[in-house]
């Protein structure tokens, strides 16, 4: 059985002008069901751009994404954007919801992309806005709940059709530590209770530390193991010289 | 993208299939059917410019996109087709000074033909994507609309606003129309109904300006960082819902007009002349008794009357000027046309009747005395009625007053009669060219006729070239024995009036009978009056069009102030043509707003106008109040130009907004 994410040499260059910058050189990696991974690595190494990348949302300069062996950039637009709205579910560092509506109706938004009917797609939201701790918040706007609750939306929202695959860009990176404590447990607890795999960007040396699986972008690679302990600084900054890929 | 050559094929087949059926409607139309030379044009062309909107739709979806390249090379393939095609079939030129369209036509045509099937087909293709024609056709709008109306604002609240601002000002326009119609009791009569809805404008406008007040009082108690910011792409899209409120109110409003001055005329044309006349391809119409009741039993034809028409010198005192004299029979006369109900003075059955015409002093009708107001008007008065009374045209030529009323009688126009200082019971003299051959060489025939009434039709030419003698007399005075020129028909169905006409001369066995119909009789008046007003139509929707404009341009805003949600839709699984018809459905509401708001503007200034009545100068116009006449249809029309104008303006930013790659949005924190 192939793996459930299964990159392939990805590559990914921008054009800053006349200068081409080449922030992914060939990274590979595979993501087994139900695994959760952590990702870290200093600011600007393209960690946002290799989750894009695997979320379908960036097509790489070279390289294949293949979804349990099917290549997910040779589908046409609109399969890709249906596998999209029915198996990977996107946190931000910034919450991204829709301002002028409501918990619930932000939350019920995929469902509705998917075009269940109104009533269905606001039970699934009402359900998982419960399981993040937010029954008592459906009705209020984006701008009157804390940051805390905010991201708990967005969480809810990225996993109210049951994706396969999570992907967390610093989720708790925007928040207070007791906060965003709070919902990288809530974050671990789901992938335990629901079997969803997610890959969790993260600056936090603590958080990233209890993931069973850790993995670091470096030279445009992805490296297995956050290396040893200690060599994560606080900043973010990476001691240790780039090792082989995997 | 790959060139799909099956769309390119049925885009070619249906095109040509398109164009063919347009020849083959036009022909098959103007053979068996009675329908004016514009009707025909409309319904070909309309009916071929709908067809391409279609295969432009339908070829998108086999295309999987716009399918630009397999309809444009199907276009052109057309537009060599319609060429090769049209130099066969050698159509009537456009111009005046050839019969046969010249090459150059044939290759505008054919050029317009291929950009014309190209451009409405890409209209058409772009519902197309809109629904989905890359992928599975999709119809629903669920959440599109929903996320439209946040970014549009469009709440209860703002509804309420909208519907306020919407309703409140052309209330108060009907408003002070019914004010004045009640004031001075002019124009259209106001009904219990008009005065309640007036009213209630009235108060609404009242409360809104103290809502406004105090929402002003409220917004001034708050600390400067309490106010709420308004984006600027909110105020963009009330600046582009005024702009389109404001092009449709003008369009609306000067069409109108336009119709009202057209309808004015039309109703004066067919008060005076009747709705088709019957002639023959001959000088002797001798049978015309016979013929008579056979037209009157004609089904439509709910008048028939007798008539001969001649140009004559006419003369009283020393002021001489020519006329139309019209023979007509007083007692039929009434049924094809308003003559009886014209007269302002004396009386029309007095033709026939001249012993009938008093030599006292007549006086104008109480009912005309509106028609002749003012200075001029009192002093000629004056004049007629007082040297009416000293009689010194008749003591001059020696006329007792038993030869005066022997005299025939003659109906003259109310600015003939101005013109030539005579009133009811003047003699004026009647000159024929047509006159007597002696020694001397032909000698015209004049006879002295005695006024009987004075008409007043409302139309300058009519009132100062038209004067009315008894047929018989007509008869005697151009020696045509029992001949007549014609029959002058009336119908149930004035716009019917061509069909009718032919169903005429077809009862009396078609040749050597023929009718000409009003439109026909009068065909350069109608057409510049259409011209014109297909030139304000054009003009005026440039107005709407760059109204539309400004909804491209606040769309345009949109999308970059929304590049973020777009993205954040997009990663959520939103299809590309979702993020279009998000768009597409916001400046279409802005335009069906607009839209809305100007046709209620234009029907409360159309009532304004027709209650208050605008004076307009008469000597000018020779119409006291500017016209107007509201048409549903044309109501009807200018909403779906203007919503159609909308939609196209939305295809540009909806177009670009779906391409946005979700990353866009993403990237920049």
């Amino acid at each position: 059985m192939p793996p459930l994410v299964e990159a392939r040499g990805l590559h990914k260059s921008y054009w800053l002008g006349e200068k081409e910058i080449h922030v992914l050189r060939g990274a590979s990696f595979s993501l087994e069901p139900g695994e959760m991974v952590s990702l870290v690595g200093p600011s600007g190494v393209g960690k946002s751009t290799f989750l894009h990348v695997i979320g379908t949302l960036d097509p790489p300069t070279a390289g294949q994404v293949l979804f349990e062996g099917r290549d997910a950039y040779a589908m046409p637009e609109e399969e890709l954007a249906a596998f999209r709205n029915r198996s990977i579910g996107f946190v931000f560092q910034f919450h991204y919801l829709l301002p002028e509506f409501t918990a619930l109706q932000n939350t019920a938004m995929p469902g509705l992309i998917n075009r269940y009917s109104r009533e269905k797609a606001e039970e699934a939201a009402r359900q998982v806005l419960e399981m993040v701790g937010l029954a008592h918040r459906l009705d209020h706007k984006p701008g009157e709940l804390s940051g805390g609750e905010q991201q708990r939306v967005a969480l809810a929202r990225a996993l109210v059709l049951k994706p396969r695959l999570l992907l967390a860009d610093e989720p708790t990176g925007n928040l207070d530590e007791a906060t965003g404590e709070g919902i990288h447990q809530l974050l671990v607890e789901l992938n335990r209770r629901l079997g969803i795999a997610a890959i969790v960007v993260t600056h936090n040396p603590r958080l990233a530390e209890r993931m069973p699986r850790r993995l670091r972008l470096s030279e445009g690679l992805v490296i297995e193991g956050s290396g040893e302990e200690g060599e994560v600084t606080s900043s973010g900054a990476i001691s240790s010289p780039p090792g082989p890929g995997t | 993208m790959k060139f799909r050559k099956r769309a390119f094929l049925v885009a070619l087949v249906l095109l040509g299939a398109a164009f063919a059926g347009q020849l083959v409607l036009r022909a098959f139309l103007s053979n068996r059917t009675l329908l004016s030379p514009d009707a025909l044009l409309a319904i070909s062309f309309g009916g071929e410019a709908l067809a391409f909107l279609l295969i432009g739709f339908f070829v998108s979806f086999l295309a999987r996109g716009f399918g630009a390249r397999e309809m444009g090379l199907a276009a052109l393939l057309l537009a060599i087709a319609a060429f090769i095609a049209l130099r066969q079939l050698k159509p009537p030129s456009f111009s005046y000074d050839r019969f046969f369209a010249s090459t150059e036509e044939l290759v505008l045509w054919a050029a317009l033909t291929g950009a014309g099937a190209w451009l409405l087909g890409m209209w058409g293709a772009s519902a197309g994507v809109l629904l989905g024609a890359a992928g599975t056709p999709d119809l629903r709008f669920g959440y599109e609309a929903g996320i439209a109306r946040t970014h549009l604002r469009l709440n209860r609240r703002t509804a309420l606003t909208l519907i306020a601002l919407g309703l409140v000002p052309p209330g108060l326009l009907f408003a002070a129309g019914v004010l004045a119609s009640l004031r001075y009791r002019r124009g259209a009569e106001t009904s219990a109904l008009g005065v309640i809805v007036a009213a209630g404008a009235v108060v609404a406008a009242l409360l809104l300006v103290a809502r406004w007040v105090q929402a002003r009082a409220a917004l001034a108690r708050l600390q400067p960082g309490q106010r709420r910011k308004r984006p600027a792409t909110v105020v963009m899209t009330a600046i582009s819902i005024a702009g389109v409120a404001v092009g449709v109110w003008a369009l609306t409003v000067v069409l109108s007009v336009m119709s009202g001055f057209e309808a004015d005329l039309k109703h004066k044309i067919l008060g005076t002349n009747s709705h088709a006349y019957l002639l023959k391809f001959s000088n002797d119409f001798s049978e015309w008794k016979s013929v008579l009741p056979k037209v009157a039993a004609v089904p439509g034809v709910t008048g028939v009357s007798p008539f001969i028409l001649n140009e004559v010198i006419l003369s009283h005192g020393q002021t001489v000027t020519g006329a139309e004299l019209k023979g007509i029979d007083p007692a039929t006369a009434g049924t094809v046309s308003e003559l009886p109900r014209q007269v302002i003075a004396g009386d029309l059955k007095w033709v026939a009747s001249p012993q009938d015409i008093p030599t006292s002093v007549v006086e104008p009708r109480s009912e005309a005395s509106k028609q002749l107001e003012g200075p001029e008007y009192q002093q000629y008065l004056e004049d007629t009625l007082k040297r009416r009374q000293q009689h010194p045209e008749e003591e001059k030529n020696k006329l007792d007053p038993q030869a005066l009323k022997a005299l025939p009688g003659v109906c003259i126009g109310k600015e003939m009669s101005h013109q030539i200082r005579a009133w009811v019971g003047d003699v004026i003299s009647v000159l024929t060219p047509l006159g007597e051959m002696t020694p001397t060489g032909p000698v015209p025939r004049s006879r002295p006729f005695r006024v009987a009434c004075i008409l007043y039709s409302g139309m300058y030419e009519y009132d100062s070239k038209f004067v009315y003698i008894h047929l018989p007399e007509a008869q005697k005075f151009f020696r045509m024995g029992d001949n007549i020129m014609g029959l002058e028909l009336k119908f149930n169905d004035v716009d019917a009036a061509r069909a009718e006409g032919r169903r005429v001369v077809s009862a009396l066995g078609g040749f050597p009978y023929r009718t000409k119909d009003w439109a026909e009789l009068n065909r350069n008046l109608f057409s510049a009056l259409k011209l014109e007003k297909l030139a304000m139509a054009i003009i005026l929707t440039f107005i709407v069009l760059v109204a539309c404009f400004n909804i491209l341009s606040t769309l345009i805003m949109l999308v970059l102030e929304k590049t973020k949600e777009i993205s954040i839709l997009k990663s959520m699984g939103a299809r590309d043509a979702s993020v279009m018809k998000i768009f597409v459905l916001e400046g279409l509401t802005i335009g069906a707003i607009g839209t809305a708001m100007g046709l209620l503007l234009g029907f409360a200034s159309c009532s304004f106008i027709e209650r208050y009545g605008l004076q307009l100068d008469p000597d000018v116009y020779y119409i006291s109040n500017l016209p107007v006449n509201a048409d549903v249809g044309q109501f009807c029309a200018v909403a779906l130009i203007s919503v159609a104008l909308s939609y196209l303006a939305t295809l540009y930013p909806a177009t670009k907004a779906s391409r946005l790659s979700p990353v866009d949005g993403l990237r920049e924190d």
